[in-house]
């Protein structure tokens, strides 16, 4: 697990992406400013995400809680290029994104982002080395072999060396994890979004993933933003932010202006 | 790796992965055995005219092709022989015509008389004695797939054609024409068959010299002789077959089957490869939020679709050689010209996209915010 950690950045295969100045130190990897999503049935348009305006900073892990449907996977994949945002601008490195076609938006995705989705959601055709690579080379071409040895020597840090050739369906549901948290990392990403990562996982599982997320965090290029309404994973968080019925009610950052600090020490202890 | 990928998916789902590529099959197989016996078809019905060694073809006055010719008078041969590009000029007669068999009853035969000694537009492929038979008085020769129609005679037997005695002398091999059995017998028996007078004949073959401009020639003829109808031997073989295919419905059942083995063969490919998708739906949109473009999807449904076409077509021509082994030699008749698999193989493909197209549709509305839900 420590290789994890301890592998040097240049020793890492990292495509050029269209924004240079991705993971700066000292800037915001993210900036959403005023950033509203609306969604609509044909007759009432809803407003699911009211807004925002947000810096997530690398070297920290923020924790975003909140309960179901209170707009939090809304935010996320906002700030992951999924979602295009009905209102606002999204900066990525202090460049503007928002604009950035489809395609644009899927090869910085593909380039600087790393995703960790709730129960892995590995594809079952792959085997769990392919599973790791599959993004890499999604946009044609060949896995470069700087490529695969990292992805190897991920999965091999993550305590899944035995199963590199394994199919997902072989693995627990905490290798699972751990094999999607290696495809997340395996283009050295800027901002790792992990959406639920602890929700299918026993309590040991969620607590190795957890461990294995904080230190990604600890990176000064890298951010982490993690979506959960787990309670085991708030004391891992630098930054807390609970959100409402679409909107952050309270942000551990500036506690004091957008909340009491009542409200904060509940959350704290939720 | 998006090829990779491609392929993985396949395999993983095996069971609609086989499901398409049993109707890649259906559509190689069917199709292709449909076309096969058409062709075959198709060359069984101008088989007289494109063995009969003769350039230029003329037939009555106002009638296009054998079937529908009436007679000319067979002095027409002696005024051919006046022009220099002409190597030889030979009157035949074509007639329908009754045999009778051993049990009685009559059996229609047709009627192929051929002039002695060159016996120009005679049997041209013998299985037992040689086509010399013909100059002999009553000696006929019948083809061994017809035997049974014919009630199996015997070399030696004789039988009766509209009340004349023939004698079977030999037979052929694949020397046959579309429709009633083909009986070779050379012209004075055949005059005497059919009551068509020594003057007059149906057709008349030319053979022109080597080097002479066929258009040129048929040009001349049709001058010579304006009171007829002068035809290459590939005019008239084509008009045969339009004649054939129009007449006798040949034509709209082949086209129609052909066409229910398309669309079964493209209603597999759809319905398997759009249940392929949607089963997928979770991993097409978690590859989209990896960094998938439309087009990276595109690509994967198409390799998707190459795959089980290349896969399909192996089997479909795997069968299809089986098939056309099998009837190798038999009475029903298949021909696949060389440039027909390729043709197929490239339509088979064609379909195989069109197949995919729905999938394709489903799999590129396929949101990335998906992988969230």
């Amino acid at each position: 697990m420590d290789t994890l950690m301890e592998s040097p950045k240049s020793e890492v295969q990292s495509p050029k992406s269209d924004v240079q100045s991705l993971g700066a130190p000292g800037t915001p990897v993210l900036r959403l400013e005023e950033v509203t999503r609306d969604f609509s049935d044909g007759r009432v348009v809803r407003r699911v995400l009211k807004e925002t305006t947000l810096d997530i900073l690398p070297g920290e892990m923020t924790v975003l809680a909140g309960p179901s449907g209170s707009g939090k996977t809304t935010l996320l994949t906002i700030m992951g290029l999924v979602l295009k945002p009905s209102a606002g601008r999204v900066f990525i490195g202090g460049e503007d994104v928002t604009g950035f076609s489809e395609d644009r938006l899927a090869s910085l995705r593909q380039q600087r982002f790393g995703f960790v989705f709730q129960q892995a959601a590995l594809i079952p055709a792959l085997d769990v080395l392919d599973n790791v690579l599959v993004g890499t080379a999604i946009q044609g071409g060949r896995v470069l072999p700087r490529t695969r040895e990292k992805a190897l020597e991920l999965l091999t840090g993550l305590g899944l060396k035995d199963y590199v050739s394994a199919r997902p369906q072989q693995l627990s549901t905490g290798q699972q994890q751990r094999a999607g948290i290696a495809r997340a990392l395996v283009s050295d990403p800027i901002l790792l979004l992990c959406d639920e990562p602890t929700s299918a996982l026993d309590v040991e599982s969620g607590r190795v993933v957890l461990d294995t997320l904080k230190r990604l965090s600890r990176d000064p290029r890298r951010g982490v933003v993690l979506v959960t309404h787990d309670p085991r994973v708030f004391p891992y968080a630098d930054r807390l932010l609970k959100m409402e019925d679409g909107a952050i009610v309270y942000d551990t950052r500036t506690a004091n202006q957008t909340s009491g600090p009542e409200d904060a020490k509940d959350t704290k202890q939720t | 790796m998006r090829r990779h990928s491609a392929v993985r998916m396949l395999l993983h789902d095996r069971s609609t992965t086989a499901g398409a590529v049993l109707g890649v099959v259906a559509i190689v197989f069917l199709v292709g055995q449909q076309l096969a016996v058409m062709f075959g078809l198709l060359t069984l019905m101008s088989a007289l005219v494109d063995n009969s060694g003769a350039d230029i073809w003329i037939l009555s006055q106002n009638s296009n092709n054998t079937s529908t010719a009436g007679d000319l008078p067979s002095r027409y041969v002696d005024r051919l022989a006046g022009l220099a590009d002409i190597e030889w000029a030979q009157p035949v007669i074509y007639s329908a015509a009754q045999l009778r068999l051993r049990s009685g009853k009559f059996q229609s035969v047709q009627i192929v008389g051929v002039t002695r000694p060159a016996l120009s537009g005679g049997p041209w492929r013998m299985a037992q004695g040689g086509n010399d038979v013909l100059l002999e008085y009553d000696g006929v020769t019948v083809d061994k797939l017809d035997l049974v129609d014919l009630g199996n005679p015997q070399i030696g037997q004789v039988v009766e054609v509209n009340g004349k005695r023939i004698r079977i002398a030999g037979y052929t091999e694949g020397s046959r024409a579309f429709g009633p059995a083909v009986v070779f017998v050379n012209s004075t028996k055949a005059r005497e068959i059919t009551g068509i007078p020594a003057d007059r004949c149906t057709n008349i073959l030319v053979k022109l010299k080597p080097g002479v401009d066929v258009r040129r020639a048929q040009a001349e003829i049709g001058e010579l002789l304006p009171k007829t109808t002068v035809l290459t031997a590939s005019e008239l073989a084509g008009n045969i077959r339009v004649y054939n295919l129009t007449n006798t419905g040949i034509g709209s059942s082949f086209g129609f089957s052909t066409l229910i083995g398309i669309l079964v063969g493209v209603v597999i490919i759809t319905l398997t490869m759009y249940t392929n998708v949607l089963n997928r739906q979770r991993d097409f949109a978690v590859l989209r939020a990896l960094g998938a473009r439309q087009r990276d999807v595109f690509a994967i449904i198409l390799s998707q679709a190459l795959t089980i076409g290349c896969i399909g077509l192996l089997i479909g021509f795997f069968l299809l050689a089986g098939f056309l082994f099998g009837v190798k030699g038999s009475r029903l008749p298949a021909n696949l010209p060389l440039w027909l698999p390729p043709a197929h193989a490239l339509f088979t493909f064609l379909l195989c996209f069109l197949g995919s197209a729905l999938a394709l549709r489903r799999a590129l509305k396929i949101e990335p915010a998906s992988a969230f839900r």
